[in-house]
């Protein structure tokens, strides 16, 4: 596949890595040559320096023969003439990143697909709903839906408290409402094994439906957290402007932000529910006389990684029970996980996931990426005389670091185990490590 | 600068249109074989003279004659009281209001929509006269420029400051971009809205004549009745209910009407800020004069409800009808009463007194002030229609609102001072400055307003045209950096 991506920011580079192991034709556009130098060294792609809003460089560029173009430019309307352009040029399918929701809108979907831009991205607001998913069940640190919400995955932190500790996972039950898919470990993630025991301290993946949320709560030692209805969120950043905009009616946001005359703007984007206050998230005594202490959800959304981090560890000082650090900085994910920082949202990953999921066939329809555990979660919809549907899962030599962790029959939800047969047409929700997606592809075709 | 010519041409078409009305309701003495035929002619030819007069003075029209913002002002409160002194004429020429400040009194009462009259006996009066009384009010509704402007776009590029000058509310929202075309759409509403009450009081079986001048004073929210006892005299429920609905009507922003109207967004309408407090405002004043009504007199309750709802209508949207003697009322009801005349109705209305938005803002302002005492660095921004309102919209509410209420207390100790005691003062101040007519307290009721001093009818003529231009349109012209050539 012949992949074009305009813009070597911070999402464009971040795919252009991840795409680039999975023997990809990836060709890198950007005006910077600097941007490009350090990428061009390191990775098996080809960068191109040329302006993605010229014609004759997307031709030299090979915009006619591209299978997928990706605009990631962080000027909106510079990617939708580039995506435009590329269209025209004869790339198969366009993708811009945005920057307004009236243009998410399904109704305004036929416009930009009239127009050459065949699909939308807008990292922001991911980003966003990642952050209210994480408010609404704080005692949850990732959360995802598959085949509509039947299935669910959860990422929880156990602690001392929790009930299944020290026990090996094969004697926990045999009819469990949940099925434990990863577990991460001190920046380890280990795909379980019936010998493995869950310790203190593990962020462990449940698989599970939505009727057995109480009885995981329940398990996790998670019952006396109080639901989030007040949140302080420092930096007023588009994220922060977003997350206010999707915030259930019953939360009380505060949003604190240095700059008057951002505040001032910021006025002018968000609703009444939402109060904004003029001071430097880092100071405690402000952060006291908002009242931090009663506060159950901080979320950081500054410029700086380091600052992010920093005050959400602050704000645990003060108890706040939920935090969630922007972290841009993708080294730095790990440590923050090690520093019991709840949710840590990094935008670029989000875009780039998103925009991997499109590259991927159709089969696929929900890809996402783990943050924290290095891994992909992706469902197949298993095809007619596909390996998988061959015998019992137990006996299908599926790679190291892969497990089957649910799948969809008619509609019902079925949780997983090794007896289980897979036949055609269910949607199979596959848990592997990071970048093997591709390999495991070729089990359900 | 100020271009002494471009005004002086302006003041002159206008006052030529003004004879040109009053030369159209010279047919109706014809009709009815009255002996007002004569008052209305030689009004007429005067007021033309002095028209041409003026024309002359102010030369041709040139790209000279441009009209800066200094001059919108001028224009707007001069020819309010130009047009005033030459709508006198009829009453006094005629002989039915035999001097000139009785006459000057009762026609500026009509241009600012107040309605408060001082003639005794209203049904004796011709109908040519009665006619001409009611559409002084109804011209006075819109703004006298604004109406002119709206029928004849006759001043060219300047038509923005005048707008400015007469437009009532603090902020103004366009419907078109080219502000002749919003007026005549607006002009369009007026008419609408007039021509529906007409019709609807014909059904309810009001005289046809009758039903003409109620229309046009309910509409422009002025309260001219045709009848000694207002509304009272006809003792029908129908006719009341249908006159409280237009008088509702009329308080609403007429730019939401058109919408409504002619565009059917409803929603637009129901979502404004304003016409929410407008509405939930009139609402639970209406519920508690109602309920103290009721306990307190023994009435059925519809009959309070009735009372209730058109007195309270009445008194916020500036009208000044009367369906009941509410001066009999408890005095607590009363104080409420003359609470709605300081509300008004929306911005962009027909109506007087502060306007719904203003005290919106003025809330919203104060309830601020609250939450900054506990949140010292919170932004606290004002929304209306959820957009924020700058910084300078809000310092000019504040202003407004002082000055509103210094006037009150000055005027209120001008009248007193000219020998009405403590509360009738009050009740005549509020009611003169909102533009209401009807006043808490004996005047009007008890004491004629034909029975104040000279000098006092002068002031109300000034309160009135203060509080229809809104304070600052007039009380600019008062202040000396306005006429340094600066």
């Amino acid at each position: 596949m012949r992949i074009i991506i305009a813009g070597a920011g911070n999402v464009g580079t971040h795919l252009a890595k991840l795409l680039s192991g999975e023997n990809q034709d990836i060709i890198l556009l950007d005006e910077d040559e600097e941007k490009l130098n350090k990428l061009d060294s390191n990775f098996d792609l080809l960068t191109v320096v040329a302006s993605p809003v010229s014609i004759s460089d997307l031709k030299d560029a090979g915009a006619d023969k591209a299978d997928l173009f990706v605009a990631v430019t962080p000027d909106e309307s510079r990617n939708l003439i580039s995506c435009q352009l590329a269209h025209y040029l004869g790339a198969k399918k366009t993708v811009a990143r945005i920057d307004n929701y009236e243009y998410l809108q399904p109704k305004n979907k036929d416009l930009f697909v009239q127009n050459g831009v065949d699909s939308l991205i807008y990292p922001e607001l991911l980003a966003a709903k990642d952050i209210v998913a994480g408010m609404k069940l704080s005692w949850i640190r990732q959360w995802w839906e598959f085949a509509g919400g039947a299935l669910i995955m959860m990422g929880i932190k156990l602690r001392d408290n929790a009930e299944i500790l020290n026990v090996p996972l094969s004697s926990l039950g045999t009819d469990l409402p949940y099925h434990i898919v990863a577990i991460l470990r001190e920046g380890e993630t280990v795909i379980p094994g019936g010998d493995d025991t869950i310790q203190a301290g593990d962020l462990v993946y449940f698989m599970s439906m939505k009727r057995h949320i109480p009885y995981i709560r329940k398990i996790a030692g998670k019952q006396e957290l109080p639901d989030v209805r007040d949140v302080i969120i420092m930096g007023g950043s588009r994220i922060a402007v977003r997350t206010s905009q999707m915030a259930p009616e019953y939360m009380n946001l505060k949003i604190i932000e240095s700059d008057l005359n951002h505040c001032n703007r910021l006025t002018e984007l968000v609703d009444d529910k939402v109060m904004i206050i003029n001071g430097d998230g880092r100071d405690l005594s402000l952060l006291a006389s908002e009242g931090i202490s009663h506060t159950e959800a901080f979320v950081a959304l500054t410029d700086s990684s380091e600052t992010n981090i920093l005050a959400c560890l602050a704000a645990k000082r003060f108890g706040v029970t939920k935090t969630i650090a922007e972290v841009e900085n993708i080294d730095y994910i790990n440590m923050a996980e090690k520093l019991d920082i709840g949710t840590v949202i990094n935008k670029k990953k989000i875009a780039a996931s998103h925009i991997y999921q499109m590259m991927l066939d159709a089969d696929v329809s929900n890809v996402k990426c783990l943050t924290f555990a290095n891994a992909d979660v992706a469902e197949f919809i298993v095809k007619a005389g596909s390996k998988i549907t061959r015998s019992q899962i137990k006996d299908i030599k599926l790679p190291r670091g892969v497990t089957i962790g649910g799948l969809i029959r008619d509609k019902e939800p079925i949780l997983v185990s090794g007896s289980t047969k897979i036949i055609e047409n269910d949607h199979v929700v596959v848990f592997c490590l990071e970048g093997m997606i591709k390999s495991i592809e070729k089990y359900f075709k | 600068m100020i271009h002494h010519k471009t005004i002086n041409r302006i003041i002159g078409i206008l006052l030529l249109i003004e004879a040109g009305i009053l030369l159209v309701c010279s047919f109706l003495p014809f009709y009815f074989h009255e002996d007002d035929l004569f008052a209305f002619f030689a009004s007429s030819l005067i007021t033309a003279c002095f028209g041409e007069f003026l024309l002359i003075i102010g030369g041709k029209r040139s790209k000279e004659n441009v009209l800066s913002r200094r001059d919108g002002y001028i224009v707007v409160t001069v020819s309010w009281i130009v047009f005033s002194l030459f709508g006198a004429l009829p009453y006094f020429i005629s002989g039915q209001i035999p001097t000139f400040t009785d006459a000057f009194f009762e026609t500026m009462s009509g241009f600012s929509t107040t309605g408060a009259s001082l003639i005794r006996n209203i049904e004796a009066m011709p109908h040519g006269l009665l006619f001409w009384r009611s559409l002084t009010q109804w011209i006075g509704g819109l703004g006298i420029v604004f109406f002119t402007v709206a029928v004849l776009p006759i001043f060219g590029a300047g038509e923005v400051n005048l707008f400015a000058a007469e437009a009532t509310g603090p902020t103004h929202g366009k419907l078109h971009p080219r502000i002749s075309i919003s007026g005549r759409w607006i002009l369009f509403v007026y008419a609408f809205l007039t021509i529906m009450c007409v019709f609807s009081l014909r059904v309810c079986g009001m005289r046809l004549f009758d039903s003409i001048n109620h229309a046009l004073t309910t509409i422009s929210t002025g309260g001219y009745s045709t009848r000694n006892n207002s509304i009272a005299y006809y003792q029908s429920p129908q006719i009341e209910y249908v006159i409280t609905l237009f008088m509702f009507l009329s308080g609403i922003n007429f730019g939401l009407l058109y919408f409504l109207l002619f565009k059917g967004k409803i929603k637009k309408m129901l979502l404004d800020t304003e016409f929410k407090w407008y509405l939930y405002t009139t609402l639970i004043i209406v519920v508690i004069v109602g309920a103290g009504l009721f306990f307190e007199k023994n009435e059925r309750i519809e009959e309070s409800f009735r009372h209730s709802i058109f007195q309270v209508i009445s008194a916020i949207t500036s009208t000044g009808f009367t369906n009941t003697n509410y001066s009999i009322w408890p005095p607590s009801i009363l104080m409420i009463l003359g609470f709605c005349m300081y509300l008004g109705g929306c911005a962009g209305s027909t109506t007087g007194g502060m306007k719904i938005i203003r005290i919106a803002i003025l809330f919203k302002t104060l309830r601020n002030e609250f939450h900054r005492i506990i949140h010292p660095n919170a932004i606290l921004p004002i929304r209306i229609n959820g957009k924020v309102i700058p910084q300078s919209t809000k310092q000019t509410v504040l202003a407004f609102t002082i000055f509103y209420f210094g006037l009150i207390l000055i005027s209120w100790l001008i009248f007193m001072a000219m020998g009405c005691n403590f509360f009738d003062s009050y009740g005549a101040t509020v009611s003169f400055i909102g533009n209401t007519g009807i006043t808490i307290g004996r005047l009007g009721t008890e004491i004629a307003f034909g029975d104040l001093p000279t000098l006092c009818k002068w002031f109300c003529s000034f309160l009135m045209l203060v509080g229809r231009l809104e304070i600052f349109s007039v009380l600019i012209l008062l202040t000396p950096s306005f006429w340094k050539h600066r």
